[in-house]
This record gives structure tokens, C-alpha cells and sequence, in this order.
């Protein structure tokens, strides 16, 4: 028992990492109909960010302001210049897929000579463990926790009582009738791609806090479970990917701890087939998030 | 004792497509512009097929370092035969067998003047030796893989000791060190996997417990419930492979619960990225207190080593900085003896053609009556220009290659900052099997 209270608590972290990277990532679904699978390495870009803030003396809560605004910047700018102009196009879905996988190829490569093979760590001191039982979480786990929690709730609000938050679901659910409606479609695009990619900075830059060593491919390593997350949810809806990233985060982690460790991503992808066997579309999904699927 | 794993999982179903292209490509191409005679005096390469993107992109930087100081100081003593000049090439397999078929298809198809193979690592080993095997293409493989240990592959060449051997070694040291509850914690990927089988097998055979055997996921934001797994089970010692990031993740968290203990690493824990994200993740003190490691024993004294750093210093500007992270590094030390020993053979056998000079690595590093000892290619070459043979004596030790083309030496148990603690004979090592 206390084994999996234990894993339920760490489960916590992890799917707090996950919610804040897997919502970034369905909202750009969810807007431009685009599957980024450079995601993963704007997040490692951000961490870079946030990697040479902390070596100029930036604390944790700076990091993740400039890992924030860093990959809301890269985001936006490859929304503009480099899909956008393959949608006019009217590239298909899946030749959308690989200019983003061959974006990601690039992003993984510049980091590469940039930074070099080596690895990194950020320089934030080590927090107190705070212990319950046989949980035992850190008070910067806890603050994971908090910040993701913070996130889902201020993306709630936006998205259910603000204008740009009606705008983005109407231009999600149907962007050619919300042109018509009055809606500057390209603005909404655009704030989307700034709020996912402030959403990915900080998922890079917390994922790095908590794995503490980093290099070019980290960001590349945890899309899989990002996208797991999002499929899981329903593509392209925010909310399923919040219950994704708990269901997946807890189910690894419940795994490691009552099965084996080395089947814990095995299990949680075992779930996610047999989900989407039941519900192609996701626990969130409708139409569109099924045509993904499929 | 190198390898891994999950950033191209998404790109392999693109991979496969990619690969199945270039591979036709490659063997519709050129028939191969390796091996040339022994005729020409074109420039010679000798390629590094290794990482060199990818998670484990720290490897052909490695492997470079030993390549380059050997073909400058062949070079320096005239070249091979008529060949004036010997390059290094990188060749990237990005530590991926579906980026390394191809990636070795089009090195054998397209590099001119090709004549051995510095590589492969344990990431593509398996994929790609009987590539090079069947081009008839001289490889000295960095692979740990025990698959080797007894291979047929004529062209396979291995000087560093597999990672079962390792394993022993680490279960001895800790039976030195009177440690007898042990923990492996292993990363779940074939280069990580390589010494702990063997390490559990000797750590049971000299009477010590294993109270918790965890097998890591790579790259996992988290290993809380590992961590907390191996801390209830109270070791007094961990055994320890997996990539940089995920084991500074494990040791961090580790760290974390007040469980550090001391931990042995396998060789391929030695290494800079390694110890710069563990030492990142637990702090420099925690591994200068916790940290050791069994690594391929090569001395850092005598001749041959002073051949190998008078060469490496000389050459320091054309190696990954700095150049000191190589002064003894087994692996560097290898890939010298390596282009050393190919181009010995090369001279021995009046021939650069891959396939002819390819019988002559075993005799100019085997003792033999009246051979005349040498430590560099420039002294073997003068040697054999005289009508003399040859037994090269390795910067890793002496080179004794068994019928299976390998030379395992012995091995060593280092801290963080390569300060060598004991070794082990390969008697000793042998003893415990």
C-alpha cells in the first residue's frame, strides 16, 4: 500500500510535466491542425534559454519566464514562417508532419553545434525533501505541481471567459465560420502559437529542473509521452490532455513501482492502444481528433 | 559498453522509408571505392563509425581523439607504403541501427581510399559488423557486446575487454571493499545492459546479496518510485550503467532521499558526459566520496603510453578540447593502437587492399623470434623496411589477440578523477567466471 501511495505521489510530478507540455502541444493541434513534432525540441531550446539565464545568475522562477517567453518566441516564429506558408499550400496532414519532424531534425542539430554532446545542469541548489507517510516529494516537485495546476486553471479562464479564449475555440471548431463571424482568425492563430510555445518553454525548463542533466535530445526523448498524452485526451482538446498527462503520469508511475521499472512506459502505452481501440478519438476527442488517430 | 534509444522512435516509421532508399542506392552505386592497391598513392581513410549526434553523440569525439594523433604520426614518418597521406573521417551512425545501415552503405560505397573501420559502438555493433564484414573491411570495434566474445567475422577486431568482464571486475572490487548487499541499477538498453549479468553472477559467487535489481526506462522525467525502491532495500552498494541523463537523474533523486551509498560504474560511466551530469546532478564532493569505476585496464606509464601522449599533445589541436580528458582514456588509447596496428599490417603486407593486408593485424602484434618491438608506426615501419618483423606493443598493454580476433586486457577501478584505485589481472578476472 504505501508503495502505491508512494507512486501515486511521484505519478503527480510527473504528470505535471507532462500536462504543461502535452496541453502546449494539443492547442497547436487543436488551432492549426498541425501534429509540431519539433515540440520536443523547442522545449530543449527553451531549457538552452533558460540554461544560459541561470549561468548569467537567473533564479528558478526567471528561468522559467525566459524559458517561457524564449519558446513562445521560436513557436510563433515558426508558426509564421515556416508552417503557415506550407498550409496555404495546402500541404496534406502528413507532409505537414514531415516539415515539423524535419524542423525538429534542424532545431536538434543548430542545438548540437551550439552546445555540443555534452550535458548540462542547471544550478538552482538542492530543495528540502518533505516527507508523508511513505510519500516523499521535494519542495520544487511540489511547486511543479502548483505551477501546472496554475497553468490548466489560468488556461480554464482564458479559454471559457475571455474573448481571445471564445475566439481560439471558435477558430479551432470551425476557423472559416469564425472569419465570417468577425474573427481575426491570423491574430488568434498567432496568440495560440505565443500561448502553447510560453506553455512548451516552461515544460522544458521544469522537465530539465526535475531531471536535473540535459542535452540536445532531452526534449526529443519526452515528446512521445507528450504526444501519448494529447492522442490519449483527444488531439486537439486541451482538457483531454490535462486527463491524459494524469493518466499516463500515474499509470508509469504506478507501473514502476507494482510491476517492473522497465515496463512502467510499456504499460502506459498497453493503455493507451487499448483506449484508443474503445474510443479512437480519445477521452476528450470528437471527429477530428479520430481522423488523427486513425 | 555504449549506446541507445527513444528520440527516433517518431522518426523511424520516415527512417525505414529513408533506409530502404538509400540502402538501394548504396548497393546500386559504386561497387565500393575502398581498397585501393598497393600501387597508388592517393590519401588513405580510415573512417569513425561511431555516434556523433544523437543521445550518445560524445562517443565518435572519442574515438576521434585516438584516430587523429595516429594518422598525423603516420603521416609525420612517411606514410603508408606511397601513400603520403592518412585521413580520419567521422561517420556518423547517430547510435541508431536504422540510421546506421545506411549511414555504413554509403561510407563503403562512397569513401575513396577506404581501408579500416575505427568502430562500431555497441549502438549499431550488431546492425552493422557483418556490413563491414562482408565489404571485407578491417573494423576495430569499440562494442562491448558479449555477441563478439567468440565471433567468426574475419574482419572484426576488438582490443578493449567486452562488458561481461566488466561485471567481474566490479563484483571483485566490491567483494574487496567488504560490500555485500548490493542494488543494480541498469539502464534497459543492450549497451547498458552488457555488465550486469556477469556482475550479478560474480557478486553471488563471492557470497554477497542482491537486494533490489532495478531496470531504468531511459530519459524518464522521473525514477522516484525506483529511487524509493532501492532506498527500502538498504544496499551498501549499487552497481551502475545508463545514460548521463537518466542515471544524474536517478542519483539526483537518489541524493534527494539521503540514500546515497557507494556506487561502481562500468566504463561506460567513465566517461566526460557522463561524469559531468552525474557530478551536476549529486555535486563534485558526493562523487569523489560514492563514485568508482572498472574500466579496461591501460597503463599510464612505459613506452608505448609515452608514445601515444607525445602524439596526442602534438596533435591536441585537432582532437575534442581538452586534450588532457584523453590522456587516459582507454578508448583513445585504443583507436591509436588501432590505425597503428592497420598500418603496420599495411606495411607488412606491401598492400593498402583491405582483404590482403587484413591476415597481418594479428602477426604484427604477435610476439614471435626475433621481432623487434615497437611502440610507434614510424619504429615499425623503419623495422620492417629493414627486413625485420614487427610486435607492436599497444598504449593499452600488449596486444594478444585470441582466435576470435579478440584482446581483452585487464582492468581497473578508478574514482571520478581517473585516479586508479586497484586493478585486476585477466587471471583474476578469470578466476571469478
Amino acid at each position: 500500500m504505501s508503495t502505491l501511495i508512494a507512486s501515486v505521489g511521484f505519478g503527480l510530478v510527473t504528470a505535471s510535466i507532462l500536462a504543461l507540455a502535452a496541453v502546449g502541444f494539443t492547442l497547436q493541434f487543436g488551432i492549426s491542425n498541425l501534429l509540431n513534432l519539433a515540440y520536443g525540441d523547442t522545449m530543449t531550446a527553451a531549457a538552452f534559454a533558460a540554461y544560459l539565464a541561470n549561468r548569467a545568475g537567473a533564479d528558478l522562477w526567471l528561468m522559467l519566464l525566459i524559458g517561457g517567453a524564449f519558446g513562445a518566441v521560436v513557436s510563433l516564429a515558426l508558426n509564421r514562417f515556416v508552417y503557415t506558408p506550407f498550409r496555404r499550400r495546402k500541404t496534406s496532414l502528413f507532409g505537414m508532419v514531415i516539415v515539423s519532424l524535419s524542423v525538429a531534425v534542424i532545431v536538434q542539430n543548430l542545438l548540437l553545434a551550439g552546445f555540443g554532446p555534452s550535458f548540462f545542469t542547471y544550478q538552482i541548489g538542492q530543495s528540502r525533501t518533505l516527507r508523508a507517510g511513505s510519500l516523499a516529494l521535494t519542495v520544487n516537485q511540489l511547486l511543479i505541481i502548483a505551477l501546472a495546476v496554475a497553468a490548466m486553471l489560468a488556461l480554464h479562464l482564458l479559454l471559457t471567459r475571455t474573448r481571445l479564449g471564445k475566439a481560439m475555440r471558435a477558430t479551432s471548431t470551425n476557423p472559416s465560420l469564425a472569419l465570417g463571424c468577425g474573427i481575426n482568425t491570423t491574430r488568434v492563430v498567432g496568440m495560440a502559437w505565443l500561448l502553447s510555445g510560453f506553455l512548451c518553454g516552461v515544460a522544458g525548463v521544469v522537465l530539465v529542473a526535475n531531471t536535473t542533466a540535459f542535452q540536445s535530445t532531452t526534449g526529443n526523448d519526452f515528446l512521445v509521452l507528450v504526444v501519448a498524452a494529447a492522442m490519449l485526451g483527444g488531439v486537439g482538446k486541451p482538457y483531454g490532455a490535462m486527463l491524459g498527462a494524469l493518466v499516463l503520469g500515474l499509470v508509469t508511475e504506478i507501473a514502476a513501482g507494482i510491476i517492473a521499472p522497465g515496463l512502467k512506459e510499456g504499460f502506459a502505452f498497453a493503455l493507451l492502444v487499448l483506449v484508443l481501440l474503445v474510443r479512437p478519438q480519445g477521452l476528450f476527442g470528437d471527429a477530428t481528433s479520430r481522423a488523427v488517430a486513425a | 559498453m555504449k549506446n541507445r534509444r527513444g528520440p527516433r522512435r517518431l522518426l523511424l516509421l520516415v527512417s525505414c522509408g529513408a533506409t530502404a532508399l538509400l540502402a538501394a542506392c548504396a548497393s546500386a552505386g559504386s561497387s565500393g571505392s575502398s581498397g585501393s592497391s598497393g600501387g597508388g598513392t592517393g590519401a588513405l581513410t580510415i573512417a569513425v563509425f561511431n555516434p556523433f549526434s544523437g543521445a550518445d553523440a560524445s562517443f565518435g569525439p572519442e574515438e576521434m581523439a585516438g584516430c587523429t594523433p595516429a594518422a598525423k604520426a603516420i603521416e609525420q614518418a612517411g606514410g603508408i607504403l606511397h601513400h603520403a597521406k592518412l585521413v580520419c573521417t567521422a561517420a556518423d551512425s547517430r547510435g541508431d541501427p536504422a540510421d546506421a545501415i545506411p549511414a555504413a552503405e554509403k561510407l563503403l560505397a562512397t569513401t575513396s581510399g577506404l581501408v579500416g573501420v575505427i568502430g562500431p559502438s555497441s549502438d549499431e555493433a550488431s546492425a552493422t559488423v557483418p556490413l563491414f564484414n562482408r565489404a571485407s573491411m578491417p573494423m576495430f570495434a569499440d562494442t562491448g557486446q558479449l555477441i563478439f566474445d567468440k565471433t567468426t567475422d574475419k574482419y572484426f577486431y576488438r582490443i578493449t575487454a567486452p562488458d561481461d568482464a566488466n561485471g567481474y571486475a566490479m563484483a571483485l572490487y566490491a567483494h574487496k571493499r567488504g560490500l555485500n548487499r548490493a542494488a543494480f541499477v541498469f539502464g534497459t538498453d543492450i549497451s547498458s545492459q552488457g555488465a550486469r549479468a556477469t556482475a550479478m553472477k560474480a557478486f553471488r559467487k563471492l557470497g554477497g546479496t542482491i537486494v533490489a535489481n532495478e531496470q531504468l526506462s531511459l530519459d524518464q522525467p522521473s525514477y522516484r518510485t525506483e529511487v524509493q525502491q532501492v532506498a527500502a532495500a538498504k544496499p551498501d552498494v549499487i552497481f551502475t550503467e545508463a545514460d548521463p541523463q537518466t542515471s544524474a537523474t536517478f542519483f539526483a533523486e537518489l541524493k534527494q532521499l539521503g540514500h546515497l551509498v557507494p556506487f561502481i560504474g562500468t566504463g561506460g560511466t567513465i566517461q566526460p558526459p557522463w561524469l559531468k551530469a552525474v557530478s551536476g546532478a549529486i555535486g563534485a564532493a558526493n562523487m569523489a566520496t560514492y563514485y568508482t569505476a572498472a574500466q579496461p585496464y591501460a597503463p599510464t606509464s612505459g613506452p608505448a603510453y609515452q608514445s601515444w601522449l607525445t602524439a596526442l599533445k602534438a596533435d591536441k589541436s585537432q582532437v575534442a578540447a581538452p586534450a588532457s580528458q584523453w590522456y587516459a582514456d582507454p578508448y583513445a588509447m585504443s583507436d591509436w593502437d588501432s590505425v597503428n596496428i592497420m598500418a603496420l599490417a599495411m606495411e607488412e603486407a606491401k598492400s593498402t587492399t583491405p582483404a590482403v593486408y587484413n591476415p597481418y593485424i594479428v602477426k604484427v602484434t604477435a610476439a614471435s623470434p626475433g621481432a623487434v618491438k615497437v611502440t610507434t608506426f614510424a619504429a615499425g615501419k623503419r623495422a620492417i623496411q629493414a627486413g625485420k618483423k614487427v610486435q607492436y606493443l599497444g598504449a593499452v598493454g600488449p596486444i594478444v589477440f585470441d582466435r576470435y580476433h579478440n584482446s581483452p586486457g585487464g582492468f581497473e577501478i578508478v574514482k571520478a578523477d581517473g585516479t586508479a584505485i586497484t586493478t585486476f589481472s585477466p587471471a583474476a578476472i578469470a578466476a571469478v567466471k
